[in-house]
């Protein structure tokens, strides 16, 4: 079971490992971009992880969507915030979160980040990242279920690395964008990859 | 760039602090960025909120007032506000009743008031609704006017949906007719010089000498078509004919119209335009109701014009004619 305590440490797992992975963020994202996504996604998880959580786990998942919104107005961080608050939603008046329900929170992250971002599937985003993570850990034994994820989001990066970008800023480069990988599926196997402990 | 501030950085929060200082009987703000009625929010009263980009003012800050809005959340100039200033523009405006986000449609402002929306339920149950305002006609074609922006049109529907609100109706009531008034309202905008951002410090557009653009958006969005300024009465011309192909007009209907400066351009232009408008709308046999001139929704310094037209039924107009009062306006 997640508690809002597990979920303060996670996040702080989380701070730390994409600050380290900060540099090769921005220069994937100054490739098809503004290159500031490392500093975005840095940012908004050590304004989480410092961030003093309630025990009603919705109202902390609340708490955290809000300190992206405040230290992120990028669209990455918004459809981060997006995606925490849809779970919010889904487990206000809780106190635990049951693993159990784990895919159907990532499954409900991903409609409200595409119907929020007009994103579709195959447009090379997070959202395929969040697709393909969702499907995996329908089936996934719960002990197993951060390294399914974490296998999901990294072939999800690499399959997506030899197809272009078709949403946002980055769609702009249009077939010079084939060959890279997605600066936004790599920041989501970052965040996955620090979930194991 | 020319113009009195001290630090760009603090452009902003030193405007708003100077307005209210100024006008203590009518606004306050409660929360860094987000200013409401002086008197707190009403019970029992629906709640009107909207938010944008400073830079046009007395858009949008300007208007919260009796028998307008309750609150504003407000950002950087011509940049949105958060979502967290908006959740708390909404939690300010609830007096109980739930609260309607009126605001202009700009892709930054819908996923932030939207995000508010979710935030300002979750936190405080507070039921909210949301209408957009997409007047300008010049932003996107008649089929996907959905897509287009709101511009000033955005005064007629704090002033309709503000006196619904002040009047006692309930939230779908007031989201109802904050909706007609909103489908009612067709404006187009025409350029001579742009403004300049102050944290940007160089100008938004660049435009010959002796040129004109009609057509371009308040933040200098691309217009329909840019050459040598034109007589007056041609542009208002072009400006009214422009708006009546997207929403007709014939003998007999009622109309509000409002001349409006983007900022630098003086009042006397803005009758020049007016005298020409109301010649073509009498010629037309269209009767019009409380006609407004002034600076209602600007651009900081940008000259120019923008022209509104509403089509009211009898209910809009006596909504639009209720008493109200800001310090920017009096009805």
């Amino acid at each position: 079971m997640i508690s809002s305590k597990t979920l303060s440490a996670a996040l702080a797992r989380i701070a730390s490992h994409t600050e380290a992975a900060s540099e090769e963020l921005c220069s994937a994202d100054g490739a098809l971009g503004d290159g500031d996504l490392g500093i975005t996604v840095s940012k908004g998880f050590a304004e989480a992880a410092a961030t003093d959580l309630p025990e009603d786990i919705g109202m902390a998942l609340l708490a955290i969507a809000k300190a992206f919104q405040r230290v992120s107005s990028s669209s990455y961080g918004t459809l981060l915030a997006t995606g925490f608050m849809a779970a919010a939603k889904m487990e206000k008046g809780k106190t635990k979160i049951d693993p159990a329900g784990i895919p159907g929170l990532v499954a409900a992250a991903r409609d409200a980040m595409m119907a929020r971002g007009k994103g579709h599937l195959g447009d090379k985003t997070v959202l395929d990242s969040l697709d393909a993570v969702a499907n995996a850990l329908d089936h996934a034994p719960l002990e197993e279920m951060i390294n399914v994820a974490i296998a999901a989001a990294a072939e999800t990066a690499e399959q997506y690395r030899g197809k272009p970008n078709k949403l946002g800023r980055a769609r702009m480069f249009g077939e010079r964008s084939i060959g890279l990988l997605d600066p936004g599926q790599l920041a989501f196997l970052r965040i996955v990859e620090a979930l194991r402990a | 760039m020319k113009k009195i501030l001290n630090n760009p950085a603090d452009y902003v929060d030193e405007m708003l602090e100077g307005m209210v200082a100024a006008h203590p009987g009518t606004y306050a703000q409660p929360v860094r960025r987000v200013i409401a009625r002086a008197a707190g929010a009403k019970k029992g009263k629906v709640g009107i909120v909207t938010g944008g980009g400073s830079g046009h003012l007395p858009i949008f800050t300007g208007y919260v007032g009796t028998g307008l809005l309750d609150a504003c959340a407000i950002g950087d100039v011509f940049a949105s506000p958060s979502a967290e200033q908006m959740a708390e523009a909404i939690r300010l405006a609830d007096g109980g009743a739930g609260v309607l986000r009126l605001y202009g449609n700009y892709g930054g402002d819908v996923m932030n008031f939207d995000m508010a929306g979710e935030m300002a339920e979750m936190e405080h149950d507070i039921r909210t609704t949301t209408v957009l305002l997409t007047d300008d006609v010049v932003s996107a074609p008649k089929e996907e006017a959905e897509k287009r922006r709101g511009v000033a049109g955005m005064v007629y529907a704090f002033k309709i949906a503000g006196a619904a609100a002040e009047r006692g109706d309930d939230l779908d009531e007031v989201t109802r007719i904050a909706q007609i008034t909103a489908d009612a309202c067709r404006s187009i905008g025409m350029a001579l010089t742009p403004c300049t951002i102050p944290q940007a410090g160089k100008p938004t557009f660049e435009i010959g000498e002796t040129e004109m653009e009609m057509g371009m958006g308040i933040h200098g969005e691309p217009g329909i078509w840019r050459d040598a300024i034109k007589p007056a009465d041609e542009i208002a011309e072009e400006m009214l004919e422009r708006l009546m192909a997207d929403q007709p007009l014939a003998k007999g209907d009622r109309i509000s119209i409002l001349v409006n400066s983007l900022g630098a351009t003086p009042a006397e232009e803005l009758y020049i335009l007016y005298r020409h408008a109301r010649k073509k709308l009498d010629a037309l046999g269209v009767e019009i109701v409380m006609p407004l001139v002034g600076r209602y929704a600007t651009s900081m310094e940008m000259t120019g014009a923008t022209i509104t037209v509403i089509k009211l039924d009898e209910e809009l107009e006596s909504l639009l004619k209720a008493p109200a009062e800001c310090a920017f306006w009096r009805v």
